[in-house]
This record gives structure tokens, C-alpha cells and sequence, in this order.
């Protein structure tokens, strides 16, 4: 303690407050700032001696805060804060002035310890008006503090004129003492008991964003003001109900807020002032708490009932709610960022009115109150003379637009439900919103003929008589053949009683007779069913007993079960086609889906569906004669369909894969090259094998369609990494006509997650939630379909036709089909899928969706694919386990200790098991239940690992006192620790490891493990630094990759590893990071990079790279390194250009260069516009858990101003000719506006040869070009070494 | 200066949903139900009758007993 003055502990309330800052001391969030706006004469000496007054009440005003022995402590400064009275009127704008000067303060950080923890100014603007300024930290007081503090302000000045002086606050010193009465008392532990028997069981809460919930440094604010009608329809229900009306809003809140939720548990934080009925209820200071609610209102019940059950709740909350909820947190060991207590907060303030000031008109407005982790909602006003509702929300989870739609939503949804007898008859969205959900985004009507399937054939087959019409192999039909054959075949089955309303099944490998035997089915009236031959006779046998079919083509050997196929050998050569009637209401097409459960369902297809999917796609696509549509999916499966007909809608040509060719990559590249296809379907995962297969590279045709599973970003960005061709991702069950929406992925589609799109002709889409109602934008919810491409049902199945096939609450008449698949719409409309409900796991409670660990494992750039799924086995509980596609020596610890990183320690897999490829099911798509048990496990209590752990280990027993050191499992929080605690044991790893974990990495990962794991990133993060970064091993001569304006060479990990003939590789770091000055001219910094990479390579052959300015030191460094005589093989950039580009450009701001910043972390800057400080970047980069954010202070300055000072070396740098060949990757899709290409390079070497990429500059070291340059450089670098260099780039 | 017992405990009694005669002078107000917001409520709803006292030291005070005394302080009650 400083001598001199008293310190002394924080309340429980500011602790809470002081570790929330703790995780961010740049944050200045908890500065509550505001200003009363006076108008009239006001006198300011009276005033200000009204200030000094009331302040002279206030103790609080003059707290510091520091730590002290391992623990927060807070004293008393000599002074209090005085109020600057500040004369604006001469300014240009006073007022604009005034607002700037104040948002300028609300928005810095303080120093707690340093600072005075509130500050007051009086800006004059005008004779008549004047804005009072009040900011207050958090920590100080809470927001009914600063408003007795302002009303009595206002009372002090007024008691001039009344001659009433208002009875002085009581002393700070009753807070203390009610707050250790408090902590010391039997009520504490009973009211522990009661909020743990409120949470008891409590899962993964909800919010209506996606995305972690933790405080940015500013909050949006959204404002309505509600209508005397709205007040007068409160106070009438909360009167009938005989509940209070804030109560009231604060239930009807909740409900909104529980309709607009994803998947999760339904709690609500409600500010709770805590303060009546004890010595503190006067006293200015920080007591407020905030109390979980969870609510997720029974919709039924009639209103007023709810109303009541709600309110008696709440009063019991409100009687138990001196208790923390910081505590409770520590208490249910939730205490991580995703296991937090409560999602949006509801704030009713009926007290919070304007002060009064005698002759003067005040008005408040709100500048800051404290931290907004996710949404608020705050009531101010008696609701009698008026009523405001506010929207503050946190800019990392809610655009602007977003948030003032919630605004709107929320008033109609709260003027609705107090009009309505119960909340079930309330719509979630708004008039406004929900015609353009319902019918907006479905205004898909479009013109269709009353035709059928076979009409359109036949159409085509007298019209392109010659053209060809079928290919297999060698053999090919043509348009007149194939009428001929199916006329014959049709006027046969016709004979044996094939007409509308009968079956012929087909069992048909790939082959001219299997588009024969189709059309012919479809001539004949009939529906075809097609069947796996590959099934055992007696399945066969059932499914043509269920479809009642009167034939079957296939095969002669066929064992079907008992009826006898009716080979292609026997089929006749000539007959006239049959004129059977058929109508667009008959069904064309029978296809059997595997349930979940039980046996197969006979999905029953219609002329009419059918028509407008393939009369869409010709259409939309604009598919014509020239096209030749590969068909390579098992006729069982519906893609098929589109592949087998779409040919002959369009008077193009039906390619035929070989049998089995469809699972052989190389095959399909094959085909396609060889036969001229220019249209073909992927699965995606099969997709994912075939860009990985070499005969995918470089392959052109004019389309390429997925479905069947998601499609995602990585997926599109590979594709176009490799393969020339558009991408077009379509969505639909075999439920309704194969496809139902459209999605062009095409190269500059930046979504992120890629959308499944928009309806196609003549179809509906509807999100919507249990009580099939529309939810908004964003929101989670069932996908359902509706319009013309709907099955007619289930064959045989009324009752599950029932089930699925559900009326339409928006077209009368009208059928809706329930997908089972959990979507949700984009602002604009586009529907994106996200998982099946079914897929959606709980791990010790915590939902989680595995498509966000499979997406994290990928980025990492370690595996090829992944999978992630919960398994039980042997009835243990369920566990996550990761399955990803590798070559065979692969080690899993670099891969979990980039996932500890990257995701909370509850997503984070319990095994990893790898896998050279999928098992797949006969229909291409991955074989969930093939994927083999893990080999494990850990079991409880093991010793910990390695040095690290073992510190740590003793470090946990030392801090929590315990008998024994801990197992690696052990969680810290479990094991007793809480807040203090483990400030004292980051305090003990700093002096312990040199490091400060800081106090949110073990709230982050409090177990034993996790933490070592995360020590240990930033170890390495720090070990990074170093000039010369080894990034890979193996034969042959040195790479040495130059870094970019960063000055870190973490980035090239990927390229390294990428290449073919594994070679020792080194990133080239600049020194400035570890203290070094930066030279004065580019030429010098050359130099000593050559001196460095002489040092490790000093003989042989030197292979350099460079990425960006990396690219520019690459040139000169082998100008330099030649000129000393030694050989150089490869000499590559990525995306560089010369001096001479860059000469005329300005110095980069501050601000530019923290933007390069984030550019270096993998972020796009362009979608991160608030990230506009250091501070701002720095926290940013701290929460994503990137190893750059890992990285001291004083490094991330480094980088900042290296950003800077290279780009200034350039802009003075005058290349010399490189003797040799340079060989240039442009980053082909930037550069918009620019025209910067590899030729500018050729003054400058002997030799320039161009590679273009389809990315973007930032990408240029992603895993896409990794995977693009790797076997292009290795080539290179291999020929270079074997003197070749010359011949390789001249072939 | 119309305020007077009989008609706060009258309020009181009525945001309880409890008979007036519950509300003893040293009874704690809390443990017959009463929350902070239904106390502002009340004392918001007293201060017009109150004119221009100060009746906010109520909120120190958890008996009838308790608040009854802050209004008869401030002699505006009757």
C-alpha cells in the first residue's frame, strides 16, 4: 500500500466491472457519458456552486483504482473533480464543437489508477443554452448513481428559489458496510442456492446474432419514441392484469426476443438497481446488478395469466438479487465467453426522467452506459407523459440496419401482443417485413405450357432429327434413332399394360439402352421407377411389388425377386409409339429416398414438377444444342433426372460415364476432356476429391453444378483455383422436382457462408419457425417449399405424405413441403442452409453445430477436409471427433493447437482420426456411419505432459492450495479458483514463464491443458520473430521467402508446406522486430538479408520468393547475392510490383497502416470499418484469439511502423537489373482500376514469366495459391537445380 | 399535503395484493413481497401529493414504520 493514503477492497458489485475492464484496459465501453441540455437563462456561478455542492456529496467521484498485493483495490484522491466551464459561442458550429469534444472524452480510455474516474464540463453555446457534460466511469457509479447525482445538481440549484436544500446523500462508508454485511451473511448463501436452482440444467443461451458475444469498444444506438396510444394500451393492460407495466414490457421483451433467437436456451439479463432498502439506496456509487431471466413464455397461455405467472417471478429474482451474477458464473463454472449467463438485456427505467432546474428547460441524452456484449433494450419514462424504447447493440454482431430493424420489429411486436389474448396470435415480423418474406422474395410466377415431359421429347426428336442425341463410348443415337428405338420399346410395354397411372421399373446400367428404355416408359404413358441392380433380389423384389409395376428393364442375368426382366436383347426393333393421353397431372417419375427409420419412400413426381425444374434450367442457363450434358449419377438418385432429360429439352447431346467412372476422378477429367462436355453435377465432397486429383488442373467447360450437400466458400475458391468453368450451387429434396433454388458461386462471390440462393420458377420458400411463422432475416429457422415442383406425396404412405406435406398458411389450398433443414435469409433474400436439425450436437450441454469446427479445421491449411462428428461409443458419454483427410504420417498436436486457438475449449475435438479418404455411399455422398471409432482416450486424471504442463500444474496447486498437483483435464474454475484467483495465477505465470497469459485466456481456457497449449502459441508467436523462420525440411537447396510489409513470415507456412519435393525452407523476418533500427534505403536492408542468407546457405544454390514488398526485396536480394557470385535457381514474387509504382503514392497514415494490420491477420479491413485505433485493431486481434494478437505490445508497434517504414524504403528505391529470370504470380482478380501486371518488371531482369492467379491479393498466400504454387515453384526450383531452368518455362 | 398512512398503506396494500391490515408498523415490506421497481412505482405515484418533499430517503427504509417516519420528517403528511 502507498503510504499516505487508505485502500481499500472493491465491492462485489465493481469487481464484477474491474475484471470486465481487466480483460480490456483500452476499452473505454464502461464510461458512462451523457449531457443535460439546458435552455434558458442559466447563471452559472450558481450553478457551478451547485456542482461543487453536490460533488462535495459525492466521494465516489474522486475513486482510484489499482492492483495492489495481487488484488484490486480503489482509495480516495485528495480532490474532487471541478466542472470546466467552457464558452463555446464564438465557434463556428458550438454546438457540433460541444458534441465533438465530448464524444472525443466518452470515447478514451482512462487510467483508473492515474485518472480522475469522472469528468464535468459546461459548454456554453449561446445566451440560452448550454449542454452539461457528465462522464463517469463504470466503476465509480452505476446509472441511478449519476442520476441522483444529476437531480441533485438540479435541486441544489433550484433551492435558491424553493429555499428546500435536500437532504444530503448518506456517506460513501454505508455502501462498504452493507457490502461486507452483505458478503458475510446467511442471506448470501441461501440466495446462491436459489439462482442455482434457477439455472439448474441450464444449456448454451441464445442470441439473435450469430457469433460470441463480447463488448467492442463502442455500441450503436437506435431510438423510438412510443405513441400515446402505445402508453395508454400498456397502462390498460398492465391495469386489467394487475401487473406493473414495467413488468410487463419486460415479459413481452422477452418474448420477442426469445421468437427472434437461435437455437438455445432463452435467458435475459435484466439491469437490476438492487439498491432499496438499504443504506446505499441514496448514495452515488457503483451497485447495480444484473439479473438472468430465463424466459421462454408458454405462447398459449391466455396474456394476462402469463402476465402474472412472469411478474411473480420476477418479484422473486428481484428479492434474491443482491447476488452477483458475475458469481453466479464462477459458481456454475461458466465463466467462458460462449457459457454466458444471459443473451440480450432488458432495461425498464421508469425512473429515469429529465432533472429539474428552476427557470430552466433540461433535456438528456445518453452518449455511453456501460458495456453492450450483445443487444439491449431499454424503456426510459413513467409511461404516463412518456415513453422511449432504446436499441443498443454491439457493431460486431449488428449492422446498423439490423439493428434498427430489431427496433421496428420489437414496437409492433410489443404493440401487437398488448392487443392480443395471447402471444401466438402475434406475428414476429411486420407488415412490411412479412409481404416481403412471403411474397417478396417468392415472386417467382413465371409461364409454363400445360405439357408433359415426353410432349417436350417428342417435340425435339422430330425437330433435330440428325443431331446427336445419346453417346456411350463408341456408340452414339441420334435424335431420329432414338425415337425409333423408344417408339418400338414403348408400343411393346403399351402391350403389356403400361398406360398413365402405371409403373415401369428400370434396372439399367449406363448405357444407350437405359436412355432408350426411359424415353420408351415415358412414351407408353407410364412413370418409370429406377432401381439399383446392385440390390439383393428380395429388397428388388418388394419395391416392384409396392410400385405395382408392370415391367422390368434390365438385364437378362437380373435376379429381381421373382419377375422377369425384360432385356434390351429382346426389346423389338420397330412399332408405332402408343398414344396414351398422358397429362402434366400424371406422374413421370417414382424415386425411392432412404428414411431415417424404416423402409424406403416412394417419392411420386408429376409431368407438371418436372416440366418447370428442366424448363428453368434450360431457360436459366441458357442450355442449348451446342451443350453435352455429362450423366454420371446412379439413376436412383434425382440429380439424374436433369442429367437424363434436360439433353433432349434442349436439342443437346446426354453424355453417358461409364459404369463405375462416376467415383474415379481421373476418369471424370477424362471424359470430359475427350468427350467435349460442357455441363456435369458434383456432390461436393466429391467435388473436394476431384480438385484434388492432378487431372483436374487446368480443366475448361462451361458449367459445373452442386448439390446433393453444402457447398462451401473453400470449396468455391478451390474450384476456381483449378478449373475453368461457372459454379452453380442448387438446392432441393427429391420431395420437390430435385431443385428448388439457385445460387451462382461464381469467382467474385464473396459470401461467407456460400447461399443455397433463390426460388426457381413457380416456387416458394419460407423460414419459418415451430408455428410456421415467417422469422426475420438472419434467424434460424425450418426451410419449407412450396409451388408447382411439390411430389404429389408418398407412395402408399398417406400418413407421412400428412406429416411432411403440410398446408400452406399462406395460399389457401396450397401444400407446403417441411425440408427437415434448418435455413435462414440474407437481407437480400438469399436463403442460406445451415445444417440439418438432426446433425446439431450437445456436449456437456452446449449445442453445437459441427459445420463450425469442420469450417475451423480447414483453415488452418493442415488437412485436406474434415468431418466432425459426436459419438457415444460403448455408451460413454458423447464426445466430438474429428476426421480429416491426410497423407499417412500425420501428427494431430499441431492441428488441436491451433483449434485450442481458435475455438472454445468445448468445441475443440476429443479425437482426431485420420483418414486418406471418405468412405462413401453408393450415391457419391460421404458415409457418416462408415467413419470408424476413434482410439483413445484420456482417461481422468492423467499426469500432465511435457514442461509446460508440468509448471502450470504446480502452479494451479500452488495458487489453489491444493494437496497434489492437478491432472492435465483439470479445470481451473472446478478445482475452486475464481476471479482472484486467477489474477494471482497470471500473475504467478508472468513471473514463473516471463508471460502474461492475461486474465481472458483463463477464463477462455481454464483447463490445464488448453492452457499449456495456449502458453505455449504465444511462446512460439514469440519464437516467431526471429530473422530466419524454418517453415519446412527435406533435400535439395535453401528457399528463402522475404517477408511483406508486416515484416512477419508466418504467412508462407502454407506455400512451404505446399511444395512437392519437400526442401528446407526459411521465412525472412525482418530484424526490426526483435529491436533492430531499419536501415535508411532499401538497398541496405538487401544487403543484410543476403548476409543472413549467405550465413545459412553458404554454398550452393539459393532459391528466393516474396509476397508483396516481400517480392520487391526478392529482386534486389539477388541482384545483391549474384553479384557476389553466387547461383541463383528460382527467383519468384507474388503479386509484387516495381518502385516505380509506388513512387507517386503518399505516405501511408497511421491509420492505413493499421489497416495493413489486419490485412496481415487474414481479415479483410473493408469489413471491419470501426477498427479505425491501435487500440481498436489490437483488441480486435487479442479477442480472435490470431497468434498476431498473441504478440507483445511492443511487437505489434514494430509491425505497425515497419508497415510504414518499408513502404517509404520503396517509394525511394531504384531497382537494378537482375541478370537472370524472375518469375511473376499477378494476383489476377485485384487490381481493379490498375493496370499492374508482370511486364513491369521487365526493365528490370533478363527474363520475366508470367503465371496468373484467380485471387486476390490478400490471398496470394492462402491455401488456394498455396496449393496452386507449390508444384509449379517445386518444378521450377528442381529444373533450376539440374540447369534447366531455361527449358522448363520455355515448354 | 394530502398524504396521509391510510392511504399509503392503502398503496401499498394494493401493489401486494395483500389486506391492509398485513402492514404492520414494523413488518418488513420486503418479506410481504415488495421489490424495488413496485417501491419507485409507489413512491413516484406519492411525490405528486407530496408536492415538493423529498421522499427518496424511503428507499433507505424497509418497515412501514421506517417510511412513514421520512414523510412525517418532511411534515407533508397529515
Amino acid at each position: 500500500m502507498i503510504p499516505g493514503r487508505t485502500a481499500f477492497p472493491l465491492t462485489e458489485a465493481q469487481e464484477g466491472l474491474w475484471y470486465a475492464q481487466a480483460l480490456d484496459r483500452a476499452n473505454p465501453i464502461f464510461n458512462c457519458g451523457q449531457y443535460i441540455e439546458l435552455r434558458g437563462g442559466l447563471d452559472v456561478a450558481r450553478f457551478t456552486r451547485a456542482f461543487d455542492a453536490a460533488v462535495a456529496q459525492s466521494p465516489a467521484l474522486r475513486l482510484r483504482f489499482g492492483m495492489e498485493g495481487g488484488a484490486p483495490r480503489q482509495w480516495l484522491a485528495e480532490a474532487g473533480p471541478r466542472l470546466e466551464v467552457v464558452d463555446l459561442a464564438n465557434a463556428g458550429d458550438p454546438e457540433a464543437e460541444a458534441l465533438a469534444r465530448m464524444w472525443a472524452d466518452n470515447d478514451r480510455a482512462i487510467d483508473l489508477a492515474e485518472e480522475q474516474a469522472s469528468r464535468f464540463a459546461l459548454y456554453l453555446l449561446s445566451g440560452d443554452r448550454a449542454f452539461w457534460y457528465e462522464r463517469i466511469h463504470h466503476l465509480a457509479t452505476d446509472g441511478f448513481g449519476i442520476v441522483l447525482l444529476t437531480n441533485r445538481v438540479g435541486e441544489l440549484y433550484s433551492a435558491q428559489e424553493t429555499g428546500k436544500p435536500p437532504a444530503p446523500f448518506p456517506a460513501l462508508g454505508a455502501v462498504f458496510e452493507e457490502d461486507a454485511a452483505y458478503r458475510a451473511s446467511e442471506r448470501r448463501a441461501a440466495e446462491a442456492a436459489f439462482w442455482q436452482g434457477e439455472m439448474r440444467g441450464l444449456e448454451t443461451v441464445a442470441g439473435p446474432a450469430e457469433g460470441r458475444a463480447v463488448t467492442s469498444t463502442r455500441l450503436d444506438r437506435a431510438r423510438a419514441e412510443l405513441s400515446q396510444e402505445f402508453r395508454a394500451r400498456l397502462m390498460a393492460v398492465s391495469k386489467a392484469a394487475r401487473v406493473g407495466w414495467p413488468d410487463v414490457l419486460t415479459v413481452l421483451t422477452a418474448a420477442y426476443f426469445s421468437r427472434v433467437s437461435g437455437t438455445g436456451e432463452r435467458v435475459f439479463g435484466l439491469p437490476f438497481m438492487g439498491r432499496m432498502g438499504t443504506k446505499a439506496a441514496r448514495v452515488p456509487c457503483m451497485w447495480m446488478n444484473v439479473l438472468p431471466y430465463r424466459c421462454d413464455p408458454d405462447e398459449d397461455t391466455p396474456l394476462p395469466e402469463l402476465l402474472q405467472a412472469e411478474a411473480r417471478r420476477l418479484g422473486s429474482l428481484r428479492k434474491h438479487g443482491r447476488y452477483r451474477s458475475e458469481q453466479l458464473r464462477r459458481d456454475l463454472r461458466r465463466t467462458a465467453i460462449d457459457a454466458r449467463l444471459y443473451g440480450p438485456l432488458i432495461n425498464v427505467q421508469p425512473f429515469d426522467m429529465p432533472p429539474r432546474f428552476a427557470g430552466l428547460e433540461a433535456h438528456l441524452h445518453i452518449l455511453g452506459a456501460g458495456a453492450v456484449d450483445d443487444i439491449t433494450a431499454t424503456f426510459r419514462g413513467d409511461a404516463i407523459a412518456s415513453l422511449s424504447l432504446e436499441i443498443d447493440s454491439n457493431p460486431a454482431l449488428y449492422s446498423k440496419a439490423e439493428a434498427r430493424a430489431h427496433l421496428a420489429r420489437l414496437e409492433v411486436f410489443l404493440m401487437g401482443a398488448l392487443g392480443s389474448e395471447r402471444l401466438a396470435d402475434v406475428p414476429t415480423l411486420t407488415p412490411q417485413e412479412e409481404r416481403w418474406a412471403v411474397h417478396g422474395v417468392n415472386a417467382t410466377d413465371h409461364p409454363v405450357p400445360e405439357i408433359t415431359l415426353t410432349d417436350l421429347i417428342c417435340a425435339q426428336m422430330r425437330a433435330t432429327p440428325d443431331a446427336p442425341a445419346v453417346a456411350f463410348g463408341s456408340t452414339t443415337l441420334s435424335y431420329a434413332e432414338l425415337d425409333r428405338r423408344s417408339a418400338a420399346l414403348a408400343s411393346a410395354l403399351h402391350a403389356r399394360g403400361a398406360g398413365p397411372g402405371k409403373v415401369v421399373a428400370t434396372a439399367l446400367p449406363r448405357s444407350e439402352h437405359l436412355a432408350v428404355a426411359l424415353v420408351a416408359i415415358l412414351r407408353a404413358g407410364a412413370a418409370y421407377v429406377p432401381l439399383d441392380p446392385e440390390n439383393p433380389p428380395a429388397r428388388l423384389g418388394a419395391l416392384l411389388e409396392r410400385t405395382g409395376a408392370v415391367a422390368l428393364l434390365a438385364e437378362a442375368d437380373l435376379d429381381a425377386g421373382g419377375m422377369a426382366p425384360f432385356a434390351p436383347e429382346a426389346w423389338p426393333e420397330t412399332g408405332e409409339a402408343p398414344e396414351p393421353g398422358t397429362t402434366p397431372d400424371d406422374l413421370a417419375y417414382i424415386l425411392f429416398t432412404s428414411g431415417s427409420t424404416g423402409e424406403p419412400k416412394g417419392v411420386m413426381i408429376e409431368h407438371r414438377a418436372i416440366v418447370n425444374r428442366l424448363l428453368w434450367m434450360r431457360d436459366h442457363y441458357g442450355i442449348d444444342t451446342a451443350d453435352r450434358i455429362l450423366q454420371k449419377t446412379p439413376i436412383t438418385f434425382d440429380v439424374s433426372v436433369w442429367e437424363l432429360f434436360l439433353p433432349y429439352l434442349c436439342g443437346g447431346t446426354l453424355v453417358f460415364a461409364e459404369p463405375g467412372a462416376h467415383r474415379d476422378p481421373s476418369a471424370i477429367a477424362r471424359l470430359v476432356r475427350a468427350q467435349g462436355i460442357t455441363t456435369m453435377h458434383f456432390v461436393p465432397s466429391m467435388l473436394s476429391a476431384f480438385l484434388e486429383a492432378p487431372a483436374s488442373e487446368g480443366l475448361e467447360l462451361t458449367r459445373v453444378f452442386c448439390s446433393g450437400e453444402a457447398l462451401t466458400a473453400e470449396h468455391r475458391t478451390r474450384f476456381h483455383a483449378r478449373v475453368k468453368a461457372q459454379l452453380h450451387n442448387l438446392y432441393g429434396p427429391t420431395e420437390a422436382a430435385v431443385d428448388v433454388t439457385y445460387w451462382d458461386a461464381a469467382p467474385e462471390d464473396e459470401s461467407q457462408p456460400l447461399p443455397i440462393g433463390f426460388p426457381v420458377w413457380n416456387t416458394r420458400v419460407h423460414v419459418l419457425d415451430a408455428r410456421m411463422r415467417p422469422v426475420p432475416p438472419g434467424v434460424h429457422g425450418q426451410l419449407y417449399l412450396g409451388g408447382v415442383q411439390l411430389a404429389r406425396g408418398y407412395l402408399g404412405r398417406p400418413d407421412l405424405t400428412a406429416e411432411r406435406f403440410v398446408p400452406d398458411p399462406f395460399r389457401r389450398g396450397a401444400r407446403l413441403y417441411a425440408t427437415g433443414d434448418v435455413a435462414f435469409m440474407r437481407p437480400d433474400g438469399a436463403v442460406v442452409y445451415a445444417g440439418r436439425a438432426d446433425h446439431q450436437v450437445k456436449i456437456r450441454g452446449m449445442r453445437i453445430e459441427p459445420g463450425e469446427i469442420e469450417g475451423a479445421i480447414r483453415v488452418t491449411g493442415l488437412v485436406r477436409d474434415a468431418v466432425v462428428i459426436a459419438r457415444a461409443d460403448g455408451g460413454a458419454e458423447p464426445r466430438l471427433v474429428a476426421y480429416v483427410l491426410t497423407g499417412p504420417a500425420f501428427d494431430s498436436a499441431p492441428l488441436l493447437a491451433d483449434l485450442a486457438t481458435a475455438l472454445p475449449a468445448h468445441m475443440v475435438p476429443a479425437a482426431v482420426v485420420a483418414l486418406e479418404s471418405w468412405p462413401m455411399t453408393s450415391s457419391g455422398k460421404l458415409d457418416r456411419k462408415a467413419l470408424p471409432a476413434p482410439v483413445l482416450s484420456m482417461p481422468k486424471g492423467t499426469p500432465p505432459v511435457g514442461p509446460v504442463e508440468e509448471r502450470l500444474a504446480a502452479l494451479y496447486a500452488e495458487v489453489l492450495h491444493l494437496p497434489q498437483a492437478p491432472g492435465r483435464e483439470a479445470d481451473f474454475f472446478d478445482l475452486g479458483g475464481d476471479s482472484l484467483t486467477a489474477l494471482t495465477l497470471s500473475f504467478r505465470i508472468e513471473a514463473i514463464f516471463g508471460q502474461d497469459p492475461g486474465l481472458g485466456q483463463i477464463f477462455e481456457t481454464p483447463g490445464l491443458a488448453q492452457l499449456a497449449r495456449a502458453l505455449e502459441m504465444a511462446d512460439t508467436a514469440r519464437a516467431g520473430l526471429a530473422p530466419l523462420l524454418p517453415l519446412a525440411e527435406g533435400q535439395g537447396a535453401l528457399l528463402f521467402i522475404l517477408h511483406p510489409a508486416g515484416g512477419l513470415g508466418w504467412g508462407y507456412r502454407r506455400l512451404a508446406r505446399a511444395l512437392t519435393a519437400p526442401r528446407p525452407v526459411f521465412a525472412l523476418q525482418s530484424p526490426m522486430l526483435t529491436g533492430a533500427p531499419l536501415p535508411g534505403a532499401l538497398r541496405a536492408l538487401a544487403s543484410d538479408y543476403a548476409d543472413r542468407i549467405e550465413a545459412q546457405a553458404p554454398r550452393g544454390m539459393i532459391h528466393l520468393a516474396g509476397w508483396s514488398v516481400g517480392g520487391i526485396l526478392a529482386q534486389e536480394v539477388a541482384v545483391e547475392l549474384a553479384a557476389r557470385g553466387r547461383a541463383l535457381g528460382l527467383v519468384a514474387m507474388l503479386d509484387s510490383y516495381p518502385a516505380e509504382c509506388w513512387r507517386a503514392e503518399p505516405e501511408l497514415t497511421d491509420a492505413e497502416a493499421l489497416r495493413a494490420l489486419l490485412a496481415i491477420a487474414g481479415h479483410d479491413p473493408d469489413r471491419h470499418p470501426d477498427l479505425d485505433s491501435r487500440a481498436a485493431v489490437v483488441g480486435f486481434l487479442k479477442q480472435g484469439g490470431t497468434p498476431l494478437g498473441s504478440l507483445p505490445d511492443a511487437v505489434l508497434d514494430a509491425v505497425v511502423q515497419l508497415v510504414t517504414g518499408t513502404n517509404r524504403l520503396i517509394r525511394g528505391h531504384h531497382h537494378r537489373r537482375y541478370d537472370g529470370v524472375l518469375t511473376h504470380v499477378r494476383a489476377a482478380r485485384d487490381h481493379a482500376g490498375r493496370d499492374l501486371h508482370a511486364g513491369l518488371w521487365a526493365p528490370h531482369a533478363a527474363q520475366v514469366v508470367a503465371i496468373d492467379l484467380p485471387l486476390l491479393h490478400p490471398e496470394m498466400v492462402s491455401q488456394a495459391a498455396a496449393e496452386a504454387l507449390g508444384p509449379a515453384f517445386s518444378a521450377r526450383m528442381v529444373a533450376a537445380e539440374a540447369g534447366q531452368l531455361t527449358e522448363v518455362l520455355r515448354a | 399535503m394530502s398524504l396521509t398512512q391510510e392511504k399509503m398503506r392503502a398503496d401499498i396494500a394494493e401493489a401486494l395484493e395483500i389486506a391492509p391490515e398485513e402492514i404492520t408498523a414494523e413488518a418488513n415490506l420486503f418479506d410481504l413481497g415488495l421489490d424495488s421497481m413496485r417501491l419507485m412505482l409507489l413512491v413516484m405515484g406519492w411525490q405528486d401529493e407530496a408536492e415538493d418533499a423529498d421522499l427518496s430517503e424511503i428507499w433507505e427504509h424497509q418497515t412501514f414504520a421506517g417510511w412513514w417516519g421520512v414523510v412525517a420528517a418532511q411534515k407533508v403528511g397529515v
